[in-house]
């Protein structure tokens, strides 16, 4: 029964102590169906993603909170949608504090991180990630779940900072910032770094992807996936 | 969060600006937001019942008539952020019959057809919202209209607008004790047509215009030191600010003046308005048609006009004006060309010495003149002596005559039951009428009540309007102290039901030579025009037309003004389906009928027409309860 093993037998970082309840949610989400990256986006749902950290070094900053906005069947409703600020026992500086707005109260009665990042395992299931710039989302919550759960995602990442240069190359054809394609689709964010805008204002850009992807031969995740591999590959060799 | 910035969104834009806040809540948490890409259809009729409610959150939506053609072909419009589509399709659980598509990357808010009702039902404004709008769309939209008029004329405006939203400038006024030299020095100056003078209220007691001072102060050589109120045309046409385009349009029409003034609650000048401001608003010119013909030298012209006058009635109706309006001012028209008509003929008739004036009677007589409406005209005259009866009479007649059969050349065909002023037997004296009005008051047999609810509506259109009032004054009398009499036309207006069904929704087979249509005019506005006329005459209105008979008939019995309100909504409902059904016919190159197959209706038409033959039930039974019939 070496499936049991994997679930109940994980192994966790020392020092991760989960309740009884956290541990049948943890293996409800590792139970939960893997998506079928062939099917057409317009049958898929994917989760948005944005993070706030203490900073912008991968290996040392904290993840502060999590953002995501559902994009299912294109279709992008305000229910279905994810917000938490993670528990921080060390405050963030006054710095990085303007930035993301999530002051030092709100940090230390934020919600316990592994309860959190249960909450929002359990929110994806195993939807496939989009984000801009999907790298840094990536790397502060696979560290954060190593940390609290002891478990990795393996959740497929779309990166839209390469995917949509692909699709809209008369318009912008580089690497640039988000607000460069805001700008360009005239998305408003009603919040600039908050997570759940900012990932609000990254679904409306998938909305635009898959919209083009659909009229373009891009017509499911696994498309935008190799995409975003020969993007990545064609960078690496030129 | 997001549900709360959707909310906000929301309340930004009408009619989620004044919506409750629990059903703002209900809307912001059901809508999803779905991405549309340049040039891409968001809606088709291929699409079928449509089943989403959009609201157009960013980006502009482009919104095309698909094949069929109206009045405004294939008329396009834009809407923005904040405007929501398509309200009257989805009402009715109907197919669009608009293209929309986007004209940039558009992103919508979109609910489900089944939330679309329950915020129906949750909110009254918008509720309000979209019955609204479907009644606009009744006519066609009236969103189109505006779009129309911005083209044109750069300004949203329509022909319902208030009068305070046309005027533009502060209107240039002088005192009664101002000189002439000093009011045409500023007229001059400032190239202004007119000047108002108002009192030291700052009410309008008249007006001075361009073309006056050729004629009443150059020609007639005043002095210019003279006070302009001896030049003055006074009691200037006044409304009220609130008064629509419309209104003004109709003044003009009626009373063929080129200046409405407008004035506030107490009377004093707000604003002048004048035809070249009307004119940006409508398409064909209303005054072109007014000064063709009034100065038609002959019959031909004559024609011409009427089939401007045609025109100018079918736009404003695919413009989604009222059917009040739009029948009063066909009316108008035709009254016009009647004069015009008259007056040509009066060259060539010496009717010196006599006392007379000419009469409409029926739909006419009413100001509700539909698109094909026949004659129905009498004359009255005075003889003092009853020795040249005959003899003035034979004149009289041979001048009916002539302008019969002008009108029917200039568009207005005989009338088949020879009502008409060239008929001895409708060209009479006043004591003449008088008897046969009391005649029948008196013995109300079956023909007499038929007469009556012919020749009761009369109204006089040229000559000596007093003889006019004076035959009213006496009908009045004697009929409002008649009580068989209004029991007997009380009776006869319920002789006809309302084609509604205790099973199918309407009763189509009351004519056999038409299966599955319902006449409009005979079992619809008929039921309401032959009611209004037996309140009228028992509380003494003077007034022929139906819906200010309901209302100053209701008035009169201190009956609730809404339920006046909603009949005259449902009788109008029912005039405006009779004129776009004939409309239709015409465009076919047929004589307009009144059939219409209720199948052919959208489900809001039916439920519409549904709700206005219960009103014509309504009115009916208050009928059978004043009379006990």
């Amino acid at each position: 029964m070496s499936w049991l093993k994997r679930i109940f037998g994980g192994k966790a970082e020392p020092g991760v102590e989960l309740g009884d309840a956290q541990r049948d949610s943890l293996a409800a989400w590792q139970r939960s169906a893997a998506a079928d990256l062939s099917r057409p986006h317009y049958q898929t749902r994917y989760v948005v993603v944005d993070v706030e950290s203490s900073g912008l070094d991968m290996n040392r900053d904290r993840l502060i909170a999590i953002g995501a906005v559902a994009v299912v069947d294109g279709l992008i409703d305000a229910h279905d949608s994810f917000a938490t600020i993670l528990r921080q026992d060390e405050v963030s500086t006054t710095e990085n504090i303007l930035i993301h707005g999530i002051g030092g109260s709100a940090q230390r009665d934020g919600i316990d991180p592994p309860q959190a990042l249960l909450d929002f395992l359990n929110y994806c299931a195993k939807a496939p990630l989009v984000a801009y710039h999907a790298l840094f989302d990536q790397t502060m919550i696979e560290r954060a779940l190593r940390r609290h759960l002891g478990v990795r995602l393996d959740a497929e990442w779309i990166d839209l900072a390469w995917v949509l240069p692909d699709l809209f190359p008369e318009r912008i054809d580089a690497q640039v910032q988000l607000d460069d394609w805001l700008d360009l689709f005239s998305i408003e964010n009603i919040q600039r770094h908050n997570a759940v805008s900012d990932a609000l204002a990254t679904a409306m850009l998938l909305q635009a992807a898959i919209a083009r992807g659909a009229a373009r031969n891009a017509r499911t995740p696994a498309s935008f996936i190799d995409i975003q591999k020969s993007r990545r590959w064609l960078r690496r060799s030129t | 969060m997001l549900v709360a910035a959707t909310a906000e969104f929301l309340r930004r834009h009408p009619p989620f600006d004044r919506m409750e806040a629990e059903a703002l809540q209900f809307l912001g948490e059901r809508v999803k937001l779905a991405y549309y890409a340049k040039d891409t259809a968001i809606i088709t009729p291929e699409m079928g019942v449509m089943q989403r409610f959009y609201i157009l959150q960013r980006g502009k939506v482009l919104v095309r008539r698909e094949g069929e053609v109206g009045a405004i072909d294939y008329a396009t419009m834009t809407l923005s952020a904040g405007e929501c589509f398509p309200i009257g399709s989805l009402t009715a659980r109907r197919a669009s019959t608009n293209v929309y598509s986007a004209l940039e990357d558009v992103f919508c808010y979109e609910l489900a057809v089944d939330d679309y009702f329950a915020l129906m039902r949750m909110s009254p404004e918008f509720n309000y919202f979209c019955t609204q709008y479907i009644a606009s769309l009744l006519g066609q939209s009236r969103q189109q209209l505006q779009v129309e008029f911005a083209q044109r004329a750069s300004e949203q405006q329509t022909m319902n607008s208030p009068l305070s939203s046309i005027i533009k400038k502060q209107p240039v006024c002088a005192s009664e004790q101002t000189t002439i030299r000093e009011v045409i020095a500023v007229m001059a100056g400032g190239h202004i047509g007119s000047m108002i003078v108002v009192d030291d209220e700052e009410r309008p007691i008249g007006i001075f215009t361009q073309s006056d001072v050729l004629k009443r102060v150059v020609l007639p050589g005043v002095p210019l030191d003279a006070p302009i109120a001896s030049v003055m045309s006074p009691d200037p046409h006044t409304l009220p600010l609130a008064s629509s385009a419309y209104d003004a349009v109709l003044a003009m029409a009626s009373f063929g003046i080129r200046h409405v003034l407008a004035v506030d609650e107490g009377g004093r000048l707000k604003g002048v308005v004048s035809e070249r401001d009307l004119f940006a608003l409508q398409r064909v010119g209303l005054r072109q048609i007014r000064q063709e013909i009034e100065t038609a030298a002959d019959i031909e012209v004559l024609a011409q006009a009427a089939v401007d006058v045609r025109k100018l009635a079918l736009n404003m109706l695919a413009q989604g004006v009222g059917a009040e309006q739009l029948t009063q001012f066909i009316s108008a028209l035709n009254d016009t060309l009647t004069r015009r008509v008259i007056q040509l003929n009066l060259d060539r008739h010496d009717l010196y010495g006599i006392d007379w004036a000419w009469l409409s009677f029926g739909s006419e007589g009413r100001d509700e003149q539909t698109f094909s409406t026949d004659q129905d005209n009498g004359l009255i005259f005075i003889c003092t002596d009853i020795m040249d009866r005959e003899q003035t009479q034979l004149r009289m007649l041979e001048f009916a005559r002539d302008v019969n059969d002008d009108l029917d050349r200039v568009g207005f065909p005989l009338c088949p039951g020879k009502i008409m002023a060239s008929n001895p037997e409708w060209c009479l004296t006043l004591e003449e009428w008088e008897e046969k009005f009391l005649n029948w008051i008196r013995t109300p047999e079956p023909q007499a009540l038929l007469n009556a609810s012919i020749f009761f509506d009369f109204r006089p259109l040229y000559g000596q309007f007093h003889l006019a009032h004076r035959l009213r004054l006496t009908l009045l009398r004697a009929a409002q102290d008649n009580r068989l009499f209004l029991r007997m036309m009380a009776q006869n207006a319920l002789s006809v039901q309302p084609p509604l069904g205790r099973i199918r929704d309407f009763v189509t087979d009351a004519d056999p030579e038409h299966p599955g249509t319902i006449d409009l005019k005979k079992f619809g506005t008929r039921l309401f025009v032959d009611a209004a006329r037996v309140l009228a005459l028992a509380a003494g209105v003077a007034a022929t037309n139906t819906a200010q008979r309901l209302r100053l008939a209701s008035a009169a019995s201190r009956a609730a003004g809404e339920e006046a309100a909603s009949t005259i909504e449902g009788f109008n409902f029912l005039q405006l389906l009779r004129l776009k059904r004939q409309n239709f016919e015409l465009e076919q190159g047929r004589a307009g009928d009144n059939l219409i197959n209720p199948d052919e209706l959208n489900q809001v038409e039916r439920r519409v027409l549904k709700e206005a033959f219960r009103q014509a039930r309504k009115l009916q039974q208050r009928l059978k309860l004043d009379y006990q019939t």
